[in-house]
């Protein structure tokens, strides 16, 4: 057994991402034990869930759909989802825990739905428009929770918990008082002209919707990368998550830093701002928080917290969640499964440091072993 | 007025106390308790899904379901305080994450198992577990006087049980050996462990005291402030209690005080709306404000703080 496991997952090479797939298919086998304990085929639920999210051939499609058209509803949760994630990512690169991620998407949403999303501006103006206002807002929450925490040394979770919930009320506020549309009960539905995700394009004899934000959200994930692996910026604020005293006395101002990486963290989150709710949705719902923002640090651990590996990260969880909707109805269970399986795959997820370190321990044993058989 | 925002201000500040006590215990031991939101949502969970079984036995008016369902509910805190304690002391996780990871987990389970608990015992489809809202008494005598008299009306029986608790639990922590061992393990580990004092044995204690309490707490916005189960429970409270206690600089008096703000600030606003008589939605104005309030006082005091020393340390016997 401890062979077994040095051999998968102990080296140098890619040992992170082996682990993360190891966690995955773990938590994977306990969602079918639950799946089995509920008298559910395991196998047809996970199927289940790859058609609904368009990776696989669902049995039958109603009028104008079929795997193409699911595929592109999954790439339009998608996008935010990875947004999202790099988001905390960036932060976490900077030793710090960005869970305001969804106060930040929702400020960004609620500020491009006011100013750019119930004007009149035409489509190639707006849409960048909403992006460039999206980042923009996000970025200045961000900058706010970094300020308080080098100025104020406030924890960046208490903080930033403070202003979502800050903000969620005064949005749902605003939205209920001035924005509300009656019968929906959501804010008023944006104009088309600004919303990121073109709906109902009409081709091919199919009906589908293209999330024009998703090209943006690959190149912004390798732009990050470069950002924070090649460069002296990413080098520093590398430098101060590992170890603040030791930047400190490197000459690297944490304070800088700290503030740098919570900006950029902003702009990414309100970029996951705008296009979930300019996009995914043309609307925002009072008094809820988006849970997205929390799922994303899920994500990002998943992804070891590398840009990269948030695509392939959110890939897999939102395709649980994409798919849960078909995996209900098909198979008669509560979706609430899918948000089960994905804490599974985050608790094993937060033990992959442990793992790694009883990787190394054990195999340190095993030489061990082999050395005292020589001698 | 005033007597109405005292009676809010308390139903709602109580709660939390016993909440922050809670991170108070697991946090002056060295673990980092983001979970509380979690635990708390766990708690009454557990809590409201005995309340319902036994209302089905003693009937809707019999009062034992009220009690035993905190008893149940404390247990239930206490149970899934061990994924917290699982994943920081025996997987050494990073804290911060794992309580965020408790805090997910619980939202999904508590709402999965409610809608599968519902189906299959109750037989209806449904998210939450009708509780009702606790009956509330009145000292006699003392209730009469204006003003002070207000902390004695209409008061939830909870609010006697989180009192009597938290009275015990500042004894505990600052008149017992075992309070003092705890503290010693949240400033100096090691010290702690030379002293012959098992670390992990300690901080495994203080974290399901902690589970415990928040489990009460939440128990009691079940009872009070929402009147079901439902997973509309997750609204911050943990997290508003963390900041109180950070505020009450990690012990206990004043954390009760930054409690005591939180809930009158609370009360306060939404007996201005009445007063004012504006229009409900406004009422999402004033809940802004214990948030808000919250972000100020730390700005003006969490320069003076000064949190465990190995607070959110992972404990190494290797590591000097």
């Amino acid at each position: 057994m401890k062979k077994i496991l040095i051999k998968l997952l102990g080296g140098e090479k890619l040992q992170m991402v082996r682990i993360s797939l190891f966690s995955i298919i773990i938590s994977l086998f306990v969602g079918a034990i639950i799946f089995i304990a509920m008298g559910k085929n395991p196998f047809s639920a996970y199927g289940n869930l790859l058609q609904g999210s368009g990776l696989l051939m669902k049995q039958k499609y109603a009028g104008r759909q079929n795997m193409f058209t699911d595929f592109m509803s999954f790439l339009d949760t998608l996008t935010p989802m990875i947004f999202a994630a790099l988001a905390v990512a960036v932060a976490l690169k900077a030793g710090l825990f960005n869970i305001g991620v969804s106060g930040m998407m929702l400020t960004a949403g609620f500020i491009a739905t006011l100013t750019v999303g119930y004007s009149s501006l035409p489509a190639f103006l707006a849409k960048p428009l909403v992006l460039i206002i999206g980042a923009v807002s996000g970025a200045l929450v961000g900058a706010l929770i970094g300020w308080l925490k080098y100025r104020f040394n406030i924890n960046e979770v208490v903080s930033s918990i403070m202003i979502n919930y800050t903000l969620m009320y005064i949005f749902t506020f605003f939205i209920n008082t001035f924005f509300l549309e009656p019968t929906s009960r959501q804010s008023i539905v944006i104009a088309d002209e600004a919303r990121l995700t073109l709906v109902n394009v009409k081709a091919f004899g199919l009906k589908f919707c293209i999330p024009l934000a998703f090209p943006l959200a690959i190149i912004v994930a390798i732009l990050v990368r470069y950002l924070i692996n090649r460069t002296t910026t990413g080098f520093e604020i590398q430098a101060v998550g590992l170890g603040k005293k030791a930047a400190n006395y490197a000459g690297i101002s944490i304070s800088k830093n700290m503030m740098l990486a919570m900006i950029i963290s902003g702009a990414l989150a309100g970029l996951a701002g705008v296009t979930y709710f300019c996009g995914y949705n043309a609307s925002i719902r009072p008094g809820v928080v988006p849970s997205m923002g929390f799922n994303a640090i899920a994500v990002a651990l998943l992804g070891c917290c590398d840009p990269i590996g948030c695509i392939f990260a959110s890939f897999l969880i939102t395709a649980i969640s994409n798919g849960s909707i078909y995996m209900s109805s098909q198979q008669g269970v509560e979706i609430e499964i899918a948000d089960l399986i994905t804490s599974v795959i985050l608790i094993f997820a937060a033990c992959s440091e442990f793992l790694r370190m009883y990787i190394e321990k054990i195999s340190m044993e095993q030489n061990d072993k082999k050395d005292v058989k020589r001698v | 007025m005033i007597d109405n925002i005292i009676i809010d201000g308390l139903a709602f500040a109580l709660p939390m106390f016993i909440m922050a006590i809670g991170g108070i215990y697991s946090e002056k031991s060295g673990i980092t308790n983001l979970a509380l939101e979690g635990l708390q949502g766990f708690g009454a969970f557990f809590g409201a899904f005995t309340a319902v079984l036994l209302m089905q036995q003693f009937g809707g008016s019999s009062q034992v379901p009220y009690y035993i369902s905190f008893i149940a509910a404390a247990l239930g805190g206490m149970l899934f305080s061990l994924v917290h304690v699982l994943l920081c002391i025996k997987f050494k996780a990073n804290q911060v994450i794992s309580g965020v990871v408790v805090n997910i987990l619980a939202a999904a389970l508590t709402s999965f198992l409610t809608k599968r608990l519902n189906e299959s015992i109750f037989g209806k489809t449904s998210n939450k577990f009708v509780l009702g809202t606790s009956i509330r008494f009145s000292v006699p005598g003392i209730s009469g006087i204006p003003v002070i008299g207000a902390f004695f009306r209409n008061v939830y029986p909870f609010e006697v049980i989180i009192i009597i608790i938290a009275v015990i639990m500042w004894y505990v922590m600052y008149k017992t050996p075992f309070g003092m061992h705890l503290r010693a393990c949240g400033d100096n580990p090691h010290a702690a462990d030379a002293a012959g004092i098992d670390v992990n044995r300690i901080r495994l204690i203080s974290v399901i005291i902690s589970g415990g309490l928040s489990a009460i707490a939440g128990m009691s916005y079940a009872y009070s402030i929402t009147a079901n189960f439902s997973p509309d429970i997750y609204l911050g409270f943990g997290y508003l209690s963390i900041a109180a206690l950070i505020f009450g600089n990690w012990s206990i008096l004043p954390t009760l005080e930054a409690c005591l703000i939180f809930g009158f600030a609370r009360s306060g606003g939404q007996a201005l709306i009445q007063q004012l008589g504006m229009p409900s939605t406004y009422n999402d104005i004033v809940r802004i404000i214990p948030y808000v309030v919250t972000l100020l006082l730390l700005v003006f005091f969490s320069k003076h703080n000064n949190s465990p020393r190995a607070l959110g340390e992972i404990y190494d016997k290797g590591k000097r």
